[in-house]
């Protein structure tokens, strides 16, 4: 146990790590958990995709000498802004499959764009714009850390505040609105920091890191745990452990700590499923217990019941 | 504009939806408050649109409709202060564990502003609301993994607990059982004779608050009869709208219309 600590004390980077996965569970169990409520879960792959666009955009407008301030994150903060939009307004009215279908076709658009503009950029830079997918979280600077920090803050301040009216637009859009709430405002508001922190935390961490954090264990604590702040906590600790333990077995053999984290995190996925499964058959073999001790006791009304209800007789 | 007399009221109302179709037109009626109004006719009469419309939910295309006089578009704000409103359940997502208590606090916290927090009142009100409709033992319960009769008396009980002069109902009683009915259909008969408050609730049986109702609001894209339950439940209205197999019976001094899918069985 010391040795661990004394390691970690002694090398920046796990340092940096540590506490990169600590911030992305942050991310994970405010934003996480709103999407799969929302029943929103694809629009983190889609987000983050969507950012490669923009990116690729930062890029083109960069090196062609267009827009030489425009920093390539920019165009990824633009790009996830706008999947989220186009989300949020085919969401208006509430339903969540035409929002799926809105991630789909923006994802899509943003990835065409991304393609079409890696033919106009030196061919030197373009593993750039796809690194943007793959960073790592053992490969944190500080700069990314600090970034990180603020993004999560800043999400973890606004879900704090406002996670009533972000769970009421998702039960209740209409009913909402009809009681006075601006409950349009809160639905863009949720899209628009959840966009805007998955394609930062896909920056500094990596796109695999980012999908199997943000869906998988919010998921995964929706299909068992039975409150909402029960869920938001579920989400952080399953988010934490599946990352802590892509760290650790990323020292003890050769393996990608996002790799590790992503299918531990897929697996608490389908642990819940089952643990979800077996309580349901427990409840439907207590009810036909019940059934059959109701129809076992000899009741003498049976008799009278069973002859006025038969069929025909009713008119 | 102040508030007026008249509760409920539509100017030649049209309402269509983008992908053109005509769910309302010629829309004209005018009904006095404080009332019980039932909205009925068929399944694609254009009820729910009528009261999305009239909370300014949906845009009308044509027409104004206005409650306590305020203009759907316009004044929308004076409308929903007013209004505590149970949409469809089917339009409520399942997908969130929201306890019972929480969806029923949830009709008072909507009035206040952030951080809405819930007092005691806040949960007093709730729960006692909770107890007219049957439920409060369920209190806390996941909402999603109730019955569908258990849920609709949940969202009436979310609706009995708000604040608000009108409590605007979308088929309350959809999917519920006779006993679930009367629950909701007695509670709402004792909370609007002992407060101040008007109801509208959509319906497609008017049968179970047949005598609870004052005026009904009989629909088929357009208004095909306004007025008391009895002159409603007119043989030739009824067919126009429900087809001939539509009849009317009288029964304790009412009139009571059976169609097949109400069937008799439940007023003999
Ligand atoms: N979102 C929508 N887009 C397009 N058309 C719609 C939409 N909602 C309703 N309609 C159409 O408008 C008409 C009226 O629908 P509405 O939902 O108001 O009926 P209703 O009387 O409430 O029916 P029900 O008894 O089934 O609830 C229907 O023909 C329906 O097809
Ligand atoms: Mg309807």
């Amino acid at each position: 146990m010391l040795e661990i600590i004394e390691i970690i004390l002694t090398t920046p980077f796990l340092q940096r790590a540590l506490i990169g996965a600590v911030l992305v569970a942050l991310v994970a169990s405010s934003s996480g958990t709103f999407l799969v409520f929302r029943g929103l879960s694809f629009m983190t792959a889609g987000v983050a995709h969507a950012a490669l666009g923009g990116a690729a955009l930062g890029l083109f407008l960069q090196e062609s000498g267009l827009i030489p301030w425009f920093d390539p994150i920019l165009g990824a903060l633009l790009f996830a802004v706008f999947v989220a939009l186009v989300t949020g307004y085919a969401g208006e009215s509430g339903i969540a499959q035409k929002m799926e279908v809105a991630v789909g076709v923006s994802f899509a658009l943003s990835m065409s764009i991304a393609v079409f503009l890696m033919y106009y950029i030196p061919p030197t830079q373009v593993p750039q714009i796809w690194g943007y997918l793959i960073g790592d979280i053992l490969l944190l600077d500080n700069f990314d850390v600090v970034m990180l920090a603020l993004t999560a803050l800043t999400l973890v301040i606004i879900t704090a505040v406002f996670n009533k009216e972000f769970v009421y637009v998702s039960v209740d859009m209409e009913g909402s609105l009809a009681h006075g709430m601006n409950a349009r405002a809160y639905h863009y508001l949720m899209l628009i920091t959840s966009a805007l922190a998955i394609a930062l935390a896909t920056k500094a961490v990596g796109a695999i890191l980012v999908y199997a954090i943000l869906v998988a264990p919010a998921a995964a604590s929706n299909e068992v745990l039975s409150s909402v702040r029960g869920v938001v906590l579920g989400v952080f600790v399953v988010a934490l452990l599946s990352e802590l333990a892509g760290i650790a077995s990323s020292f003890a053999f050769r393996a990608s700590p996002s790799a590790i984290a992503g299918i531990l995190a897929a697996m608490s996925y389908v642990v819940a499923m089952q643990i979800k499964r077996h309580r349901e058959r427990i409840r439907v073999s207590r009810q036909t217990e019940m059934k059959h001790s109701r129809i076992d006791r000899p009741f003498p009304e049976d008799k009278v019941v069973a002859t006025a209800g038969s069929p025909g007789d009713d008119e | 504009m102040t508030e007026s007399d008249i509760l409920f009221k539509s100017e030649n109302l049209w309402v269509k939806y983008p992908n053109g179709e005509v769910a309302l037109h010629d829309v004209d009626f005018e009904i006095e408050g404080p009332s019980f109004i039932a909205v009925i006719g068929p399944n694609g009469s254009g009820k729910s649109t009528l009261v999305k419309t009239a909370l300014g939910l949906l845009k009308p295309y044509r027409g104004h409709i206005s409650l306590f006089g305020f203009d759907s578009m316009k004044e929308t704000g004076e409308i929903r202060r007013r209004v505590r409103y149970v949409p469809q359940r089917d339009r409520i997502d399942l997908n969130i564990p929201m306890k019972v208590i929480d969806i029923v606090l949830m009709g008072r916290l909507l009035k206040k502003s952030p951080p809405r927090i819930a007092s005691s009142k806040d949960k007093r009100l709730s729960m006692e609301a909770l107890e007219k409709v049957n439920m409060d033992e369920l209190w806390k319960r996941p909402f999603p993994e109730l019955s569908g009769g258990q849920r609709q008396r949940v969202l009436v009980a979310r609706a009995l607990a708000s604040e608000g002069q009108l409590l605007l109902l979308d088929e309350p009683l959809a999917g519920t059982d006779v006993e679930s009915q009367n629950m909701i259909v007695e509670a709402l008969r004792r909370y609007h004779e002992e407060n101040d408050v008007s109801v509208i609730m959509v319906t497609h049986d008017l049968n179970p608050v047949h005598t609870l109702v004052q005026d009904v609001l009989l629909l088929q894209n357009t208004v095909i009869g306004v007025g008391t339950p009895c002159s409603i439940m007119d043989p030739e209205l009824l067919q126009k709208v429900y087809g001939p197999d539509a009849r009317v019976v009288e029964y304790a001094g009412h009139r009571y219309c059976v169609t097949r899918d109400s069937g008799i069985d439940r007023h003999a």
